[in-house]
């Protein structure tokens, strides 16, 4: 009996028992669907909005500023009356959510803004600076004071003011995480610092404002934690996706059922195909319901998205042809799972944290599919600032999709 | 003249330094089985693999149905049964799905899958899950996949190997029948027994090499020794006596002592294969 059998039709039958083996796969089933509901969950769980309330630190301190202005007045030969209400003059409790931390040196303040130093309140109000690096010890009886804004006045800023000077500089020095409503609050607050020190309507014109960002400017792009989780579901999906896909490998490599496949019409290359092809297309579709679910398409971004997933889902198949091919058993898998998988994640979790990410975690080949995600779904990025992104992620893709198409052949013939 | 199914001339196969087959030659015609008769790691697999295109000769020529084997030919393998000694079956799947599957891969569009899994005895479990098989079973599915395209040449690689004796003369019965339909078999075994009553040739391989290759009857005519076992009453005991045929005077000696009142019993005895082996290669089977 002469027979033959199209590769498209060879291509058919092994797709279809990926898809039977897959859905009888229970624990991968049951985790993947466990991992969709989770990952949503948390989602909706993760509130919605960024706390706003600001400490300022101010440099030098409120208290400091006055005293050289009532000095400066008194030698102008203002009233003493009118000087004991300067002296009276609050102004930490007038500006809402706002909160004064005074520093002596400005490099110190701008320091504590950046992180490189941590500002301690003690119990009795006193401010201890501490050098994380230097692994100082923690003041006993202190909370840690949270600085994310500062603003450096000039030593002699009411004598100036007073004089009418021009060019009074008032430097505000501000975390990449500062939302601008607060940075427009410090626009008042330094106006209504210097009228108030003043005593009167301002006799000079306003001081110059000069803001200095540290860090990546995040200016208006404030991102709450709920939607940093977005990038970082999908990202999670496909990982899990490895997981199940190399599983499904290991499981054909190790009871050797690829061999009786290839005693048929169908060749390597078409096991190589079915599998990529469902690798990818089952992953490709689990971020897509994810994504979907916690409404992360729009009009604009639909598609700049799929792309991401699809290479994305393209290297995660490539690592999971990789680990089934390697593990020689359950434990086996479980091992090079882990050292395949935790090193990728690691980019996923620097969404969490505002900053850039260092170079190294930016050579991790995931970082740059990971990057599109964070800049599409979070900055509405479009493919003018994500196209590198997806270039580096190709790269990558190929890399690891031909390691892993390499390996699993090798494996596959050896059997 | 009919072309042989099978053809194998000169062939070598190394696993690095290791020599596992060496100049191996012989012809397997449409019908025929030819039994494969050697120890666990005499060569009978790693022939069966080049042979089935799964490895590449390192030397030599094998012959498909005229084609030549050791590349991917899709020709071949669509002609090609293969039971291998590991039961690689789908075990998630249950065994018509396992069944639909291959013959999806040999473009068979409405295969009797459950006409295959009743000649083995498995109709009633064709949509149970293989992995709540018993072992037998699962031999039974192995045998029932290298049937599913009906192929012109089937590969069975210890297909009886570890069965209960009724299970195992099941599936003999059913090789039978595949042999009578025109399919050439190359059966491995370790069972001489199982060589003995399914092959139309034996080949015995030892360390690579074939050693001796002709029809069983052939084999022990040619190495073995006839003979006839007496048994005697000798006052309250029996005493037994041998007497080799091919021996100067051994007529004589039988008819004198079929003629003794004390004869009990008077068997004729035939050499066996794995006797025949040990002669020729210095080793057993197992």
């Amino acid at each position: 009996m002469e027979r033959t059998v199209s590769r498209g039709a060879i291509l058919r039958a092994l797709l279809k028992k990926e898809l039977i083996a897959y859905s009888r796969d229970k624990l991968y089933l049951f985790l993947t669907l466990l991992t969709l509901v989770f990952v949503v969950a948390i989602f909706w769980i993760m509130p919605d909005s960024v706390d706003e309330t600001i400490t300022l630190a101010v440099s030098p301190p409120v208290e400091t500023i006055i005293a050289e202005g009532i000095e400066t007045f008194r030698a102008m030969g203002v009233p003493e009356e009118q000087l004991a209400e300067l002296q009276e003059t609050e102004l930490s409790g007038e500006q809402e959510g706002v909160e004064l931390v005074g520093f002596d040196d400005a490099a110190e303040m701008t320091a504590v803004i950046e992180g490189t130093l941590e500002a301690w309140r003690t119990d009795a109000g006193d401010l201890v600076l501490r050098d994380a690096a230097a692994d100082d010890p923690r003041p006993e009886g202190a909370r840690r004071v949270g600085v994310d804004i500062g603003i450096g006045f000039p030593r002699d800023f009411i004598a100036q003011v007073a004089r009418g000077d021009r060019g009074v500089t008032v430097t505000v020095y501000s975390d990449a995480a500062v939302p601008p409503e607060i940075e427009n609050a410090m626009t008042s607050f330094v106006r209504e610092a210097a009228y108030q020190l003043a005593g009167r309507d301002l006799p000079v014109t306003m001081p110059d404002e000069e803001t200095v960002v540290l860090g990546v400017d995040r200016a208006g792009d404030q991102v709450s934690y709920r939607d940093k989780l977005v990038p970082m579901l999908a990202f999670m999906i496909l990982l899990m996706e490895t997981f199940s896909m190399a599983s499904l490998i290991s499981v054909e490599v190790l009871q050797r059922t690829v061999t009786a496949v290839l005693v048929t019409p169908a060749r390597i290359g078409d096991v190589l195909a079915s599998k990529s092809i469902f690798g990818t297309g089952m992953a490709l579709a689990q971020g897509v319901i994810v994504l979907g679910l916690v409404g992360a398409f729009t009009a604009e971004n639909w598609w700049l998205l799929i792309v991401a997933l699809l290479l994305g889902s393209m290297m995660f198949t490539g690592v999971a042809m990789i680990v089934g091919a390697a593990g020689k058993d359950f434990l086996g898998q479980l091992f090079y799972a882990m050292a395949f998988t935790v090193p990728l994640i690691l980019p996923a979790l620097s969404v969490l944290w505002p900053g850039s990410a260092a170079l190294w975690v930016q050579v991790i080949p995931t970082f740059p599919v990971l990057d599109s995600l964070v800049n599409i779904t979070l900055y509405d990025a479009g493919w003018d600032e994500v196209w590198r992104s997806f270039g580096f992620a190709a790269a990558w893709v190929a890399v690891l999709y031909g390691a892993g198409l390499f390996t699993l052949k090798r494996k596959v013939e050896s059997l | 003249m009919t072309t042989p199914a099978i053809k194998v001339e000169g062939l070598h196969f190394s696993y690095g330094d290791i020599e596992a087959v060496k100049d191996v030659s012989f012809e397997v015609m449409p019908g025929e089985i030819l039994g494969f008769l050697g120890p666990n790691g005499a060569g009978k697999s790693t022939t069966i693999k080049v042979l089935t295109g799964q490895m590449p000769p390192k030397s030599g020529r094998a012959e498909i149905l005229g084609r030549e084997t050791g590349r991917d030919d899709p020709e071949i393998q669509a002609q090609i049964g293969v039971c291998f000694e590991e039961k690689n079956l789908y075990l998630n799947m249950s065994a018509l799905e396992n069944l639909d599957f291959f013959a999806s891969l040999y473009g068979i569009r409405n295969p009797d899958s459950l006409g295959i899994l009743r000649r083995v005895g498995l109709a009633d479990r064709a949509k149970d899950r293989v992995h709540s098989f018993s072992k037998g079973m699962r031999q039974r599915m192995m045998i029932s996949r290298a049937f599913i395209n009906e192929p012109k040449v089937l590969f069975l690689d210890e297909p009886t190997d570890g069965l209960d004796p009724t299970t195992a003369a099941q599936i003999r019965t059913t090789i039978k029948e595949e042999a009578d339909r025109g399919a050439a078999i190359l059966l491995t075994t370790h069972d001489m027994n199982e060589a003995d009553q399914l092959s139309d040739r034996v080949a015995f391989i030892n360390e690579g090499r074939i050693v001796a290759l002709d029809t069983a009857e052939n084999l022990k005519l040619k190495y073995g020794e006839r003979s006839v076992k007496v048994r005697l009453r000798d006052g309250d005991g029996v005493r037994e006596e041998r007497i080799a045929l091919d021996e100067p005077g051994s007529s004589a000696r039988i008819a004198e002592l079929a003629a003794s009142p004390d004869l009990m019993t008077i068997h004729t005895e035939e050499a066996t294969l794995e006797a025949i082996f040990i002669k020729l290669t210095g080793r057993g089977l197992e």
